[in-house]
C-alpha cells in the first residue's frame, strides 16, 4: 500500500473520529450517560 | 538545497494524522472518567470543601467557592442555585417548562415545574445530567457521593433553604413517585444511574435540617 492511499485512509478515520466526538456532544449525552 | 523525498512527506502527514486520530479518540474515551480522578484528587490533596472526609457547611462552603473563584457562579440571595459542598458544587437553579426539559436539562440543575417549591413545602424536586459531553459536565455527576447527614443548600428567590440528606436510592428509570407530591417538606434529586448504563435513577431525599 503506498504511502498515500494510507493518508487518505487515516484522513478518512480522523473525519470519523471529529464526527463521532460531535455526535456525543450534540445527540449522546441522554441517551449513552443520562 | 535538499531536495525531500516526496514519499518522506506523505509519511510525515500519515504520522501526524495517526497522531490526531489517536488523540480525539483517547479524549473521548477518557472525557466520562476525569470527573471521578479530578474528585479524587481534590478531596485528597487540595479542597477546604471536605475536610477528613466530612464536607464543612453549606456557609462555610459558600464562602470558601467566593474567595477561590470569585469570577464563577455563586448561588446567594441574588441568585438562585444549589450549593452541596460534598459535591463539590455550586451551580445555577434552572427553571422552565416541561416541554423544554431535554434543553433546561442539557443547562444543569432543573426544577421540575410540576413539582412543588422549596417556599410551598412539599416535594420539591431537581433533575441533573449524571454526564455529558456538552458544558455542564453533568452538574450531578457526584450525586453518588452524598452520604446521610450530608448538608445541602438551596438558594430560592433570596432565601436560602438548608435541607440534610436523608436517604439515597436507586429505583428503576419507570419509577415516576419520587416526583410525586408529598405531605412533608423534602427535597428530590435524582440524576441517571449507572453511568454507562442509565436505565436506573439515583435518588436522594432530603429534608429540613431543622426537622431532622
Amino acid at each position: 500500500m503506498s504511502e498515500k492511499t494510507k493518508f487518505f485512509i487515516l484522513l478518512f478515520l480522523l473525519l470519523l473520529s471529529i464526527w463521532l466526538l460531535w455526535y456525543l456532544q450534540k445527540n449522546a449525552q441522554s441517551i449513552l450517560l443520562g | 538545497m535538499k531536495i525531500v523525498p516526496k514519499d518522506n512527506a506523505w509519511r510525515r502527514a500519515n504520522w501526524a494524522l495517526l497522531i490526531a486520530i489517536i488523540g480525539v479518540n483517547m479524549y473521548v474515551i477518557a472525557l466520562p472518567f476525569l470527573p471521578t480522578v479530578s474528585y479524587r484528587w481534590q478531596t485528597t490533596h487540595k479542597t477546604p470543601l471536605i475536610q477528613n472526609n466530612k464536607p464543612v457547611s453549606v456557609a462555610k462552603a459558600s464562602v470558601i467557592l467566593a474567595k477561590e473563584n470569585p469570577r464563577a457562579f455563586h448561588a446567594d440571595a441574588e441568585h438562585d442555585g444549589l450549593v452541596i459542598p460534598r459535591m463539590l458544587l455550586d451551580t445555577r437553579l434552572i427553571e422552565g417548562p416541561e416541554k423544554n426539559s431535554f434543553a433546561l436539562l442539557n443547562m444543569g440543575a432543573w426544577r421540575i415545574p410540576f413539582a412543588s417549591s422549596p417556599d410551598k413545602g412539599g416535594n420539591t424536586v431537581i433533575a441533573g445530567h449524571r454526564f455529558s459531553y456538552t458544558g455542564p459536565r453533568g452538574v450531578f455527576y457526584y450525586l453518588d457521593k452524598l452520604r446521610v447527614g450530608d448538608e445541602i443548600g438551596l438558594w430560592y428567590q433570596g432565601k436560602l433553604y438548608t435541607y440534610q440528606v436523608a436517604t439515597s436510592r436507586t429505583v428503576p428509570a419507570t419509577e415516576v413517585s419520587v416526583q410525586q407530591p408529598t405531605d412533608d417538606t423534602r427535597l428530590t434529586l435524582y440524576t441517571c444511574t449507572p453511568l454507562w448504563n442509565p436505565k436506573e435513577r439515583l435518588v436522594v431525599v432530603a429534608v429540613p435540617k431543622e426537622a431532622s
